[in-house]
């Protein structure tokens, strides 16, 4: 689908006064292929990458998983801004696996004439593991996001992809809550020949229909989206594990269910900060190797 | 008058075993009043819209072109961007239900085809498409499907209301009558939307929804 043909994203498409739409250091990419090398090792085999978008190499400090290469994906570029089009495609091949997460918070800029848009795919072979856990993205005010997530996976793979979404910068001055213009998220996913199993899209407009009402965000700040696609006995296994609850003392409250088409689990969370509901995202994320892969997630670094 | 019998909660399709996730908000303690009710039902009409709303404008336009495809992808569609047990189960019973009570009461090869492809499970027989199908067989317009699927989106929680909320006849009717005033806008909007587009922002209801799914209280259905 193309960006610029999104019916939410028709009132910006004027071109940026600073830099044009292409300019070069406004089209992220990045291409990341993970397989199996000679002695079985996970290994990060392809690494393609145009600024801002930046991936060093992998390293290996999972303390849970010492054999898992971990990527953090970098941005010199600093927020999103107006007229940016990130593109990144994750390939994990058969038995490969890997862990994938942001060095800070993905920002996203005010914005004036045009819009940030990230395309993303991913492809998972045979019995091929991947864990997207990024940090979280904050919108400020005239933010205009619209991000298009693509995943082809075989029925044995997994992959466990996780989105936290701040409704602003909450902090900021007297607070922005839900001051940009608009966020279209769209996930959908796909086997390898073909069979469609699921798309879910959000388009969050506060002028138009505003989000704090009951049944949306009512009150709450953070909201975690995150897609489980894994076998149908194991994700019968988290499950029943994944508790579904509403702690009015905690603002916290999180949701499991599963997805069409037997493909997985789909889990949500809301909270008023980020830390309670990065924590819910980790364990449950947790919950999902260990099913998987028999390993827990070791603790999260006391400085993320 | 075949739109009024179609669309009247009492044409037994089983909306009366459903709440559109009202039982889980009642329960706790989340939809108390008349205010919260319609701020629900309101979240409720909007996502509907968006999303069977537009499957269900899509197969009757599939049903006017003789696009039988085209129905079976509104079936499929309204099927990927479900996303709740629950609610698929919901859909897929009414659905199937109301396309083979039309059988009995009408002759139409399209209605007797899906069901065909409902019990082959080359179709899943989601409630909209069989709105679409047979609403468009019935001689009814676009407007009137949406108006009549806008209807049983926001009755089935009002009803249910009445049985699980602290309100009055009174209070449900006036509810009933101001979300009637914002039908209009969100045809428009969801007339003119492809697959693509389909989108719903309902992260509470969804919780909700999960909360009942994996309850062991239930009054209703969903």
């Amino acid at each position: 689908m193309s960006f610029s043909a999104a019916k939410e994203m028709a009132p910006y498409l004027a071109e940026p006064k600073a830099m044009p739409v292409g300019t070069p250091g406004k089209t992220g990419y990045l291409r990341l292929g993970f397989e199996l090398d000679d002695r079985g090792r996970s290994i990060m085999r392809d690494l393609e990458r145009r600024a801002p978008l930046i991936v060093q190499q992998e390293l290996y400090f999972d303390e849970g998983m010492p054999e898992m290469p971990c990527v953090y994906i970098l941005s010199s570029g600093g927020p999103n801004v107006d007229g940016d089009r990130y593109e990144q495609h994750f390939t994990v091949r058969r038995g490969a696996y890997a862990h994938l997460s942001t060095g800070a918070a993905t920002k996203l800029a005010e914005m004036r004439y045009n819009y940030s848009g990230l395309r993303q795919r991913f492809e998972l072979e045979e019995d091929a593991y991947l864990e997207f856990l990024p940090e979280p993205t904050i919108p400020c005010r005239h933010t205009r996001f619209i991000a298009d997530t693509t995943i082809r996976i075989d029925p044995t793979a997994t992959l466990f992809y996780a989105e936290i979404y701040m409704s602003g910068r909450k902090y900021f001055d007297r607070g922005e809550r839900f001051a940009y213009d608009v966020l279209s998220v769209t996930a959908r996913a796909e086997r390898p020949d073909g069979q469609q199993l699921f798309r879910e899209k959000f388009v969050v407009r506060p002028e138009i229909y505003a989000p704090t009402s009951l049944g949306a965000m009512n009150g709450y700040d953070v909201f975690a989206n995150v897609i489980v696609l894994t076998p149908p006995d194991a994700a019968e296994r988290i499950y029943a594990r994944t508790e579904a609850f509403i702690d009015a003392d905690r603002r916290l409250a999180a949701g499991i269910t599963h997805l069409p088409n037997g493909c997985g689990l789909l889990y949500k969370v809301l909270g008023d900060e980020t830390g309670p509901v990065k924590r819910l995202v980790r364990q449950f994320c947790s919950t999902v190797r260990e099913e998987v892969k028999q390993r827990p997630l070791p603790e999260e670094f006391p400085w993320r | 008058m075949h739109l009024l019998a179609l669309t009247d909660s009492a044409f037994p399709v089983g909306t009366f075993s459903f709440s559109n996730g009202l039982e889980t908000a009642a329960d706790t303690g989340l939809v108390h009043d008349a205010a919260t009710l319609e701020a629900y039902a309101r979240e409720i009409a909007r996502q509907a819209a968006f999303t069977d709303g537009v499957a269900a404008l899509q197969a009757m336009r599939s049903y006017r072109r003789d696009d039988f495809d085209g129905i079976v992808g509104a079936d499929h569609q309204a099927i990927l961007c479900k996303m709740n047990t629950e609610a698929r189960q919901m859909t897929c019973r009414m659905g199937k239900k109301l396309a083979e009570l039309y059988a009995r009461i009408a002759t139409d090869g399209t209605v007797a085809r899906w069901l065909d492809e409902i019990a082959a499970e080359r179709t899943p027989g989601t409630y909209p498409a069989a709105q679409g199908i047979v609403f468009a067989a019935s001689g009814i317009e676009e407007r009137e499907l949406f108006c009549s699927h806008q209807y049983g989106a926001i009755n089935t929680v009002l009803n249910a209301a009445l049985r699980c909320v602290r309100v009055s006849h009174y209070d449900t009717q006036r509810i009933f009558f101001r979300l009637a005033a914002e039908i209009g806008p969100l045809y428009n909007e969801a007339a003119t939307m492809e697959y693509d587009d389909m989108n719903a922002f309902v992260p509470q209801t969804d919780i909700l929804a999960s909360l009942h799914e994996k309850g062991s209280k239930r009054l209703f259905m969903n």
